[in-house]
């Protein structure tokens, strides 16, 4: 049971079980789970999970759950780094952090693939969570974090990414008529010297159609001479032009605060990484916890609009 | 302009594989009649029976835009003080721009004249495009790359129905290729080239001039950087991707074809620096290189196609 005390220090509500899934939930051999990216199905809550195995690469694997708390994994690999044709030397060094949005019925994940050459933002789709068909890699190198909006805008699709402009790592979005051809990007937020997320910023969440605007739930990052410090904001956008910050989150909605958020492969890190939104405005957060294990930290809708601002 | 100034290309100096013309620099500041600090860098493209250079000029508040050059008729160049393209004030592009404008790379395509050049903002460097018909007036059509991209240029051509460019993503320091069907949306980016380790070109590429359409393929003048303890040596390299294909690599050259040796090649801003944005072929086979030097001067070069081919096949043998 988290402590009254430390509960007050952040706006998000912890999980009392957390971690809710840790490696050795994972059936078959690998090194640690994190960054689990969820979607509402008929038959409960389903989880697509970053798995980094032992030799060191990234893949994902499927965890299901009925009451989107407790979790059962698979136990083969959802979806592995392409070994032949077009993505291979795309995704020799792995593949990382997928989102999934549901647009227009189906569900696509956009994620980092890591080749050679770096990261690249790369989109699949899938019909049953099992079977994951490439669509294409649709950024240049050296972009990450790039999560697919719910629906179209004034007709284009379009994502949250964060290029490394002057190595700094700002929020921007762009813009497709067809998921394969991208462009007409915009800075949506930059970090801000002084503050929590000075370092890097980075989208996390899905974006989330709201009456207020987009809810983008994302992460900041401070630098330390120990390392980074990774925390979890809020940014607000305008409905037709997400470019456009109707407000800011001041303060962090969650920062590393309990053991299994400092301690692990990379310490001091709360990793947002999805969000289910129930009917009734309850919203369930599943962050990634030190790159270790996922943790879930629960709000309601409303609390947020209220108080993260 | 140019048959006439032929004769005057130099014996090439350390066996250069590009022969300097003996009238270098073909534009300095000495012989500007405006104020500014340095130019760099000049797009080249044949136009009325003329070879057109875009330089840049970098003011002397620090600002870069993008200037047209005409040939006078001694093989010289007089250089518009006022820019053909300046940072915009348009709130579209403002942020994008705001530092300058630079590095101009023409390619005649489709009846139109494209410029793609390095928008710099707040957020770091973008590729842009722009178009003209005339040279005397110029459009924007887009900001088209992600931030962090530069050294971007179109083909002559559309390759399997689609337009495309070489590009030069932070990211890794390789040129990479993106293909488009309207100019405005891209995708489908591909790796073409990286730096080679223990090469003249190991620490970082981009692409120079625009492809240029030959038997074999596309014919790529690229820069190649090597980072000494004393600063980057830029040289100019030669890579012939495949027609149908480019990122599918059919030869590419172990030597560079120039590196900077003559003063005003080693002296200037940014000492020892070749760059080549520009360069036109002529019916003889005879490719004049218009290169930036040192950051401070325009000098122009020629080879023959026929050469440059011999080295990017065959260069295993050379050292």
């Amino acid at each position: 049971m988290t402590s009254t005390r430390l509960q007050r220090r952040d706006l998000l509500h912890r999980w009392e079980g957390n971690p809710a899934i840790t490696v050795e939930d994972v059936p078959f051999r690998a090194n640690t789970v994190f960054n689990g990216t969820p979607v509402v199905t008929e038959n409960g809550v389903y989880l697509l999970l970053r798995v980094e195995g032992q030799r060191g690469y990234s893949f994902f694997a499927l965890a299901r759950s009925s009451d989107g708390l407790h979790f059962a994994i698979d136990e083969e690999p959802a979806m592995l780094p392409a070994s032949e044709g077009h993505f291979a030397l795309y995704e020799k060094k792995g593949i990382e952090d997928p989102r999934i949005t549901v647009i227009d019925g189906i569900c696509h994940v956009m994620y980092t693939a890591v080749g050679t050459c770096g990261p690249r933002i790369a989109l699949a789709k899938t019909h049953d969570y099992i079977n994951y068909e490439r669509i294409a890699l649709v950024s240049e190198p050296g972009n990450k974090d790039g999560i697919l909006f719910p629906r179209r805008i004034n007709g284009r699709y379009a994502r949250l990414d964060r290029p490394l402009g002057l190595g700094r790592g700002s929020i921007w979005v762009s813009y497709s008529p067809d998921l394969i051809n991208w462009g007409d990007s915009e800075v949506v937020i930059t970090p801000r010297p002084g503050y929590w997320d000075d370092f890097r910023v980075g989208a996390s969440v899905t974006p989330m159609e709201t009456r207020e605007g987009w809810l983008e739930i994302y992460h900041g990052v401070k630098m330390t001479s120990a390392g980074p410090i990774y925390r979890i904001g809020v940014v607000l956008l305008d409905l037709d032009d997400p470019s456009k910050v109707i407000k800011r989150g001041d303060r962090p909605i969650l920062s590393p605060r309990e053991e299994y958020e400092r301690i692990g492969d990379v310490g001091n890190v709360c990793f947002a990484s999805g969000a289910v939104l129930s009917d009734n405005g309850d919203m369930k957060i599943y962050y990634g916890a030190a790159d270790t294990s996922i943790c879930i930290a629960t709000c309601t809708l409303d609390q947020i609009l209220k108080d993260g601002f | 302009m140019v048959v006439t100034r032929r004769s005057g290309f130099v014996k090439r100096r350390n066996q250069d594989i590009v022969y300097r013309w003996d009238g270098n620099p073909l534009i300095s500041i000495c012989d500007l009649d405006f104020k500014c600090s340095d130019v760099h860098n000049a797009g080249a493209v044949s136009f009325k029976d003329k070879i057109f250079l875009l330089v840049t000029i970098e003011h002397l508040s620090g600002q870069r835009s993008i200037h047209l050059a005409r040939p006078d008729t001694d093989g010289y160049y007089q250089v518009d003080r006022t820019p053909f393209l300046k940072p915009s004030t348009n709130s579209k592009y403002k942020q994008h721009e705001s530092h300058g404008v630079l590095d101009a790379r023409v390619t005649f395509l489709e009846g139109t004249y494209y410029i793609v050049y390095n928008s710099l903002g707040e957020h770091g460097f973008r590729l842009a495009l722009a178009k003209t018909k005339d040279f005397d007036s110029i459009e924007r059509v887009g900001l088209i790359s992600e931030v962090d991209t530069k050294a971007g240029a179109l083909f002559p051509a559309r390759i399997k129905g689609r337009y495309a460019r070489l590009e030069r993503p932070g990211y890794g320091s390789s040129i990479w290729i993106t293909y488009s069907d309207d100019l405005i949306y891209w995708g489908s980016s591909e790796l073409v080239i990286s730096p080679r380790e223990g090469f003249w070109d190991a620490s970082r590429i981009g692409v120079g001039a625009p492809p240029i359409e030959i038997e074999q393929g596309w014919l790529v003048l690229y820069y190649g950087v090597k980072d000494t303890s004393a600063g980057p040596i830029y040289r100019v390299g030669t890579v012939i991707l495949d027609r149908q294909e480019p990122a599918n690599v059919i030869g590419r050259a172990n030597i560079p074809i120039l590196s900077p040796r003559g003063t005003c090649e080693r002296i200037g801003d940014v000492p020892n620096v070749v760059f080549p944005i520009g360069a036109v072929i002529d019916s003889n086979g005879y490719l004049d290189i218009f290169y930036g030097a040192s950051n401070s001067c325009i000098c122009v070069g020629t080879t023959t196609v026929e050469e440059i081919i011999k080295n990017c096949i065959e260069s295993e043998q050379e050292y």
